[in-house]
């Protein structure tokens, strides 16, 4: 088990510099525990710097090693203790690249805590000077290590079960403008929307209290539209209120008062960092609240592939960090996401075990052992129109957000939520009917339509409305592939 | 049921002469999927050629009123509802799944799977039992076959008040109104089957298919008996062979006979005896012969013949 | 008004045979379907009335229709809804549910508002048709 001969290691504490993969941090042999963290690295090194050199430093960096050899180690279990490099493959198809597969022991980890976790596997490493350039891929997490986190404090079928809304996915949209909306203003839409027909709005990631709309009247504002749309309709309706701020206590005092008047939701932004997002996470289970996380910010780390992290991995993290809303991509809208790795994601959130299929970039078999599952919204420049495309590509479990889809009607905003819950239910009834969705689809939504004027409307207006560009961020395993307009 | 009917032309105005139309039914049969179901029955059972041939016509006749249907000749659904009589172990049961099998894949029911019930299944022990397990029942057997078995342990004449009469009602009518539903196949002994259909007419009425099955002759029985433990990896041996026969003419004339099952029991016995035998044996490894095979011993341990013996000494 | 509860209510009403398509596709995914009625439709009025237990044994839709039949005949005046259950783990929980069956006319509901401290407001929803007592609501 111990790759230092005790033999040597006279010569391994030496004092000086020495190669990362003689310190021990290079294992080829080695076999990963089935209580071990591993996590698999997309390196780049240097011109000149050995793959496999490379692999142990990151191996080293993320775990117990500095620069240069220091016998404090000595009075350690350090064979334990140092992570192991234990693989590297080239990439395919990317000849400066290769993936280095590390397996740390789970005694590095304080016990659910994310941010003790990241600190590790993405602290000092990513600037290491021999790499050009690292990218964290996907890690898998034994069970042992997600037995110590409690998830979502709601997970989906709670959720379902508390809003009596099951067998389609949700509908929401996000109002807008995004900024300058009075309170009054604000609540209209969120008024119209409810009761033409969606489930949920949504405040986008950047409301919190500004000059044109301090928190407090946003939150009263929002109630009333809620509850009226709910006597409205007989539906449970809801609004993320939106409790980002400053500090956790202005972020408590939000959340409380949101409770106070009655909401079944709030929202966080990713940018308030992990032990915050674990923090509202605690809170919302205390208090019987569904937790959203809009994840805004992350792909300045996980849009290029050379570099960062990947969002597969940032999904898990939030999964045992305990979101029961998280933003994962839409393929066929405005912002980024191959419909393969997309798929991986969904997976991530929804699933209880995860089986390796490369093809979707999940490198690990993952057990998420029981904890609750994460529902995945789907949000950005997605229409009607594509309600066929939507459906076959995420199932049921998602909230699809319809922003300027619903807003922008052209007959205005109870129209656009009718035209939208019109064709989820046309499409799930045709779907649950055997009828193959994505070819009929556009079938389907016309003879729905044919009942449903506002869905005509919309149908006509955003007909054309595609988002085809090539993904950054697609599998290594398979060609890229792309969603038809 | 909804798909076929839904073919059926409007009765609209006289179409204008055509082409004569044509139906191939040699076609229909092989793309109907029944061949492969019948190599399965000849394959799997032994003997029955009244009943295989029996039900071959009814598939023709089914197959044919299909056709008869798309040309808006057919008036209503058919009938299809069966009984089987015959004594246990001939095959009633087996055959019913076949029957189920071959009204699914025409499109005569929906699922094509069996449910079998006696009357325990159907009839309750208090009052306001009885019609929520019949409908229960009904409902579990909706799409596919319903085989009640000893049917007419429904009917109890000399109890005024028994419940099966309940049950009874419920069952005539559903086989009248939900023919698109569910077939019904009643099944029992001959003779009080028979009875049975005499005091219900009801039923006799609206049964389309009587078939009977005949009790398996000895070289039948035999072949059964083989096939069973070939299944299982075992064999007779040639005098256990000889004497497995003598042991099925004994057993044919003692009470409580039931064919198939009579002999796939003695079988069983027959295994036990081998392995306490292989088991005191001190002569060393056993080879997989040993293991595979059973000795004339095996059977003639049996007290079928040691009953003969027994008579046979007692008679003068 | 016309309360948008259960999956299909934004189209217009399902026919039988629309609802027997969906029972299938139920049956088909091994969910038990189970008919409840109420005629009270507040939106968190999670306990309607079981017409039955769940159909844990149904193969086929039609056996489900009979029992639609049977429970419209005595409740045609109600909300009825089917839903699908699914017992696997990690579900353990209803996976479709739809309105098959409504009142000729659905009053609605009120909101009514409490005010109380820093401009704070106690909502209640109360259904028009839930002040008369169970049974009279609709007839």
């Amino acid at each position: 088990m111990n790759a230092i001969d005790k033999r040597d290691s006279r010569d391994r504490y030496t004092a000086g510099v020495m190669k990362y993969r003689d310190m021990g941090y290079w294992q080829p042999d080695y076999e990963p525990k089935d209580t071990d963290v591993i996590a698999v690295f997309r390196i780049t090194p240097q011109d000149g710097v050995d793959p496999i050199e490379a692999a142990a430093a990151v191996a080293g960096e993320s775990s117990t090693a500095t620069w240069t050899v220091v016998w404090t180690d000595r009075l350690t279990a350090c064979d334990k203790y140092r992570a192991k490099a234990h693989r590297v493959e080239p990439v395919p198809g990317a000849p400066d690249s290769w993936f280095a597969y590390i397996a740390y022991d789970l005694d590095l980890f304080e016990p659910g805590s994310i941010a003790n976790l990241t600190a590790s596997i993405i602290g000092n490493v990513f600037g290491f000077k021999p790499l050009k350039a690292l990218r964290l891929e996907d890690m898998r997490l034994p069970v042992a290590y997600v037995k110590t986190f409690d998830g979502p404090p709601t997970g989906i079928v709670v959720e379902r079960e508390r809003l009596d809304k099951f067998g389609r996915p949700l509908l929401g949209a996000t109002v807008k403008p995004k900024l300058g909306l009075s309170g009054r203003n604000y609540g209209r839409v969120v008024y119209e929307a409810l009761k033409g027909g969606l489930d949920f709005t949504k405040d986008d990631e950047n409301i919190n209290s500004q000059p044109f709309m301090h928190w407090r009247d946003r939150f009263l504002y929002c109630m009333e539209a809620v509850n009226r749309a709910q006597a409205a309709t007989g539906e449970i309706k809801g609004t993320y209120l939106n409790v980002t701020a400053a500090t956790m206590e202005d972020m408590y005092e939000r959340a409380e008062f949101a409770k106070s008047i009655g909401s079944v939701v709030v929202m966080i932004d990713l940018v308030i960092g992990y032990t915050a997002i674990q923090s509202m996470s605690k809170w919302a289970r205390r208090n019987d609240m569904v937790l959203h996380l809009h994840r805004a910010g992350h792909s300045t780390y996980t849009r290029q592939k050379s570099h960062g992290v990947s969002f597969r991995v940032i999904a898990k993290w939030m999964r045992l960090a305990g979101v029961d809303h998280i933003h994962a991509g839409t393929v066929v809208g405005k912002l980024e996401g191959d419909p393969a790795t997309t798929k991986g994601y969904y997976d991530i959130c929804r699933e209880d075990f995860l089986p390796r299929r490369l093809e979707n970039g999940i490198f690990f078999d993952q057990s998420f052992a029981s904890l609750r599952k994460t529902l995945p919204v789907a949000s950005g420049g997605i229409h009607a129109g594509q309600m066929h495309q939507l459906l076959d590509l995420f199932g049921d479990d998602v909230v699809l957000q319809f922003g300027g889809g619903t807003i922008g009607h052209p007959m205005g905003i109870q129209a656009g939520a009718t035209a939208n819950r019109v064709a989820l239910e046309a499409m799930v009834l045709a779907r649950n009917e055997g009828r193959d969705i994505v070819h009929e689809g556009p079938e389907i939504l016309a003879a729905a339509a044919r009942h449903c004027l506002p869905l005509r409307q919309a149908l006509d207006v955003w007909k054309d409305v595609t988002f085809n560009y090539t993904s950054t961020d697609a599998p290594d395993f398979v060609p890229t592939a792309s969603v038809a307009g | 049921m909804a798909a076929i009917l839904s073919t059926v032309p409007d009765p609209g105005p006289p179409p204008p002469p055509a082409p004569a139309p044509a139906v191939d039914l040699r076609a229909d049969f092989a793309a109907s999927g029944l061949p492969e179901i019948f190599d399965e029955l000849d394959r799997e059972m032994v003997g029955l050629a009244p009943i295989k041939r029996r039900l071959r016509e009814i598939a023709a006749l089914l197959l044919v009123d299909r056709a008869r249907q798309r040309f808006g000749l057919a008036v209503g659904a058919p009938t299809l509802h069966m009984s089987f009589t015959g004594n246990p172990g001939t095959g009633k049961t087996t055959l019913a799944l076949k029957m189920a099998a071959i009204l699914h894949r025409l499109g005569y029911v929906r699922r094509g799977h069996l449910v079998t019930v006696t009357r325990d299944d159907l009839v309750g022990q208090y009052i306001g039992h009885t019609a929520p397990k019949t409908k229960e029942v009904l409902k579990r057997a909706a799409g596919g076959v319903l085989f009640i078995d000893e049917a007419y342990y429904l009917y109890r004449p000399e109890n005024e008040r028994d419940y099966g009469q309940e049950a009874i009602e419920i069952l005539l009518q559903v086989m009248e109104n939900q023919r698109d539903d569910l077939v019904v196949i009643l099944a029992g002994y001959a003779d009080r089957m028979e009875r049975f259909f005499q005091a219900n007419p009801g039923f006799r009425s609206r049964v389309a298919h009587h078939i009977d099955f005949p009790d398996y002759g000895e070289g039948e029985l035999l072949d059964i008996g083989e096939r069973q433990l070939a299944a299982m990896n075992y064999r007779l041996s040639p005098r256990a062979r000889t004497v497995f026969a003598q042991y099925i003419a004994l057993r044919r004339g003692q009470s409580h006979f039931a064919n198939g099952r009579s002999v796939r029991n003695a079988l069983d016995r027959a295994r036990l005896r081998q392995a306490s035998r292989l088991f005191q044996r001190e002569d060393g490894p056993l080879s997989v012969d040993d293991l595979t095979v059973i000795e004339a011993e095996d059977i003639l341990a049996s007290r079928v013949f040691a009953a003969t013996a027994a008579t046979e000494e007692a008679a003068p | 008004m016309r309360i948008t509860q259960g999956t299909f209510s934004f189209l217009p009403d399902l026919t039988d045979e629309q609802i027997t398509a969906q029972v299938q596709y139920c049956i088909d995914q091994g969910w038990a379907v189970n008919i409840e009625f109420t005629d009270d439709p507040h939106p968190r009025n999670t306990y309607w009335d079981m017409w039955g237990l769940p159909m844990f044994e149904v193969r086929d839709a039609a056996g489900v229709m009979v029992e639609l039949a049977a429970c419209r005949k005595v409740y045609g005046d109600r909300y009825i809804r089917l839903s699908g259950f699914d017992a696997s783990h990690g579900w353990e929980s209803v996976r479709l549910s739809f309105i098959v069956n409504r009142p000729a006319n659905e009053p609605g509901f009120a909101l009514e508002r409490q005010e109380s401290e820093g401009r704070n407001v106690r909502y209640t929803t109360r259904a028009y048709a839930a002040q008369l007592p169970e049974g009279e609501r609709y007839s």
